[in-house]
């Protein structure tokens, strides 16, 4: 890296240090625009399974560099150190800001909450899993391989994302003799060193066969990699797709509130150090940064950061302000000078539902215009909407039910009807492939034309 | 190779596939028309998307708060689209329709000047100086002066030793053809028959310029007599009175006059329902024997409409079928597109 931009590096971190930010080693990179279409199209990591989507994702950035119709400025990895990469012919401004912005992010995976039962090795879990896929491809054939993550990535979004937190014991109930010990190892590597309890056999045991899953579960992938009667090698590849999709899941359920904290920290660490030439082609990236079109994350985030600041400064907070009416709130003050404090604390607790929901106001709204005057009556259906949108990633929330079905052997799946449909042909192909993964005939419980219905395969 | 190139053309490999795959899908894809020009084709891919349980059609959103999707055509609407190259997408069409590749008559190509920047001149502009060039003229002058030193090779090059890149012409082969269409309007062709020869010459015309990129292209329709139209008249409906196929011969006979055998390859597509007025058929077999030896090709579709069809295919199989260069078919509805187009090209 250049010299110049080394001393930068140095130059920003202990500003970003002295205003209290906290974050571990930062090691920036430069990489030209198809390397950083590389590491875009694989998640930011230099190493990842054999799949032809990557290939697909890569295409798609390297021509939209190619014609001039976006860029990746930057690219941040949620690892220990963290990494950064920067697109090479980025000017020294936009570099500084970018790294600026960058040091406000590994602020953020260090101390957000949702980050903390992250592994901040990914590097390395990423690259044991590409070597296990590709071993398996040795083995069993690059297509067949191929064949079996077609269907398994059908089915990333089918975990809990709160599993991270879950700590429940193995099992629960009193006749339960010895649990058989487990060794810890790689979730991928589980299925052989520690093989799967046969299923209880109930003819043997007289009473009634504990249901499986004991309770409804929403981590489809992890039930599957356990019970699915399937090769060692395709439960690996279920694990390994869980766990991924399991790493992506606090950058998504974050990506305003992460995104608005970089913007407001490059915004203020770096406007203090602008020569006036500067300030013009920092106004000019800011203004692209923070364009109004479509849903920009990091013109939201910012905003509304923005707001929360001025208003705990103002002391616009707590059942006093709250009882006023709206047009006295607009005009409110009680200077305290709690803003920066309040921010620190939105970043350490909040998602992007949490934030919205507790921060997103109508007085917001119509400043900011998201909101004309004579639409305040439907803010709250209009916010509900929204939140519903971020609501676990924006998927369906779908749990499994019932393993044994109907005493079959089927699998039983309900889906947390909301209000919103599912797409059904893409469901009902779904539902296909975790028919030919169980081996038995897939159900899914949810609502079509208001009315309540199965969605079946295999039956 | 990275991986990631891996992963890339593992990608394409399955897009070509796909491609073939579906091929007699695409041949009727009419969003495809419009793209002829162009240099890429755009192919909808809906079954790489890998399938997931997600929300269908939102609920109409009157309120402008934002928030993910609606950026886009959102979760829906989406398609995965994939862009090939259209002579690789061409090429694969070819091989999964078995469309034959056509070869230029002897005589049917031109040389024509390219330029290439293969030679050095003492003259030119000063973007395609020869900076290696010109240091060894340089170095030669020094050493023949007697003004090199070793131990100091400084080279200032002066003007006579400056070198240039320079243009030599060189002539290229290029093989060109003349492809010309002609239309019976005569009444009973209708949309459906009209979609079946738009498809047709659609793919006709690509295929032919995929092999001679200099394809000039003339339209005609006839009823009882013939006239040239341009390429948008010729697929507007419509309807006429009686049918001569001779005035479309003889037309074509007179337009082709302005594209000398010697140099192109000279190609006749007709379309009709071989409806024919009685005593026309030995008038246009009689064309047909004088053009026949000067064409590439005389491709006719017999397409069958709403009222049945003629007998023009029988006449001219009976007649001329034993002749090179006569490419007869009959085309019945969408499912004959694929042989149809086939029998066109020669195949």
């Amino acid at each position: 890296m250049r010299k110049e931009l080394r001393q930068w590096a140095e130059i920003l971190r202990e500003r970003a240090l002295a205003a209290g930010l906290s974050f571990p080693p930062v090691l920036f990179e430069e990489v030209g625009p198809e390397e950083m279409a590389m590491l875009a199209a694989y998640g930011g990591f230099p190493r990842r399974y054999p799949h032809w989507r990557w290939g697909s994702e890569y295409l798609r950035h390297r021509e939209t560099y190619r014609y001039g119709l976006g860029r990746i400025y930057e690219l941040v990895v949620n690892t220990h150190p963290v990494r950064a990469y920067l697109l090479k012919s980025n000017t020294l401004l936009a570099q500084k800001l970018v790294m600026a912005h960058v040091f406000a992010h590994a602020d953020f995976f260090q101390n957000n909450l949702a980050f903390k039962p992250i592994p901040k090795d990914m590097h390395e879990e990423m690259a044991h899993h590409a070597a296990f896929v590709e071993k398996a491809m040795e083995r069993h054939g690059a297509r067949s391989v191929e064949e079996f993550l077609d269907l398994a990535l059908s089915l990333e979004n089918l975990i809990d994302p709160h599993a991270p937190y879950i700590r429940r014991p193995e099992k629960e109930g009193p006749e339960e003799a010895e649990p058989p010990k487990r060794l810890r190892v790689r979730p991928y590597l589980d299925p052989y060193v520690n093989p799967p309890p046969e299923p209880p056999k109930e003819a043997e045991e007289g009473g009634r066969p504990e249901p499986l899953p004991p309770r409804p579960t929403r981590d489809i992938l992890g039930f599957l990699a356990r019970y699915a009667p399937l090769a060692p090698w395709q439960k690996g590849i279920l694990e390994i797709i869980r766990e991924e999709s399991l790493y992506y899941v606090p950058q998504a359920a974050t990506k305003i509130l992460n995104e608005g904290w970089a913007t407001y920290w490059h915004t203020r660490l770096l406007l203090p150090l602008l020569s006036p030439e500067e300030a013009l082609e920092f106004a000019e990236l800011q203004a692209g940064l923070l364009a109004p079109h479509g849903f920009n994350p990091y013109r939201l985030g910012y905003l509304l950061l923005k707001e929360v600041e001025e208003r705990w400064d103002k002391g616009r907070f707590g059942p006093e302000y709250e009882a006023l009416p709206l047009g006295e709130r607009l005009t409110y003050e009680r200077p305290t000078g709690l803003g920066l404090k309040q921010l620190f604390q939105v970043r350490t607790v909040h998602t992007d539902l949490s934030f919205l929901d507790t921060f997103l106001t109508p007085e917001f709204a119509l400043r900011q215009r998201l909101l004309n005057p004579e639409d305040l009556p439907r803010f709250a259906e209009a916010k509900k909407a929204l939140l519903f949108r971020l609501t676990n990633g924006g998927y369906p929330i779908v749990e499994l039910v019932d393993a044994n079905h109907g005493n079959r052997g089927e699998l039983l799946l309900e889906h947390a009807y909301e209000g919103v449909e599912l797409d059904l042909k893409k469901t009902q192909a779904v539902l296909e492939n975790l028919y030919r993964l169980w081996g038995r005939p897939v159900h899914l419980k949810t609502v079509v034309g208001e009315k309540e219905t199965l969605l079946s395969a295999g039956s | 190779m990275r991986p990631i190139e891996r992963d890339l053309l593992r990608f394409k490999e399955i897009v070509r596939g796909e491609v073939k795959k579906k091929a007699r899908e695409f041949l009727t894809r009419e969003e495809l028309f419009g793209q002829v020009e162009g240099r890429l084709v755009s192919i909808p891919l809906p079954q790489l998307e890998l399938p997931k349980i997600v929300y269908g059609e939102p609920r109409g959103e009157g309120l402008g708060l934002g928030g993910p999707g609606t950026e886009g055509l959102g979760p829906a609407g989406h398609v995965p689209v994939a862009e090939l190259e259209l002579e690789e997408f061409l090429d694969l069409m070819g091989e999964a329709l078995r469309l034959p590749r056509l070869r230029p008559k002897g005589e049917g190509e031109v040389t024509e000047e390219a330029f290439r920047y293969t030679t050095i001149a003492r003259k030119g502009p000063r973007g395609l100086r020869h900076v290696r060039r010109t240091l060894k003229e340089s170095l030669k002058r020094a050493l023949i002066t007697g003004e090199y030193r070793p131990e100091e090779p400084l080279l200032v090059p002066e003007r006579e030793d400056l070198r240039y890149k320079a243009p030599r012409s060189k002539p290229r082969p290029h093989a060109q053809a003349v492809v010309l269409f002609a239309l019976d309007v005569s009444g009973s062709m209708r949309e459906e028959e009209l979609r079946l020869v738009k498809t047709l010459s659609f793919w006709i015309t690509l295929w032919i310029k995929r092999h001679f990129p200099r394809l000039e292209r003339r339209y005609l329709l006839h009823d009882a007599e013939a006239w040239e139209v341009s390429e948008e008249e010729f697929f507007r409906a419509r309807e006429g009175g009686g049918t001569r196929l001779s005035s479309a011969l003889l037309l074509a006979e007179e337009i082709l006059k302005a594209y000398p055998e010697a140099f192109y390859n000279r190609y006749l597509y007709h379309f009709s329902d071989g409806e024919n007025w009685q005593g026309d058929t030995p008038l246009a077999l009689e064309a047909l024997r004088r053009l026949l030896p000067t064409l590439a090709l005389y491709g006719y579709a017999q397409v069958q409409g709403p009222y049945g069809q003629g007998r023009f295919l029988e006449d001219l199989k009976e007649a001329l079928g034993k002749e090179e260069g006569l490419a007869a078919t009959e085309v019945r509805g969408r499912e004959d597109l694929p042989l149809a187009l086939r029998r066109l090209l020669g195949g």
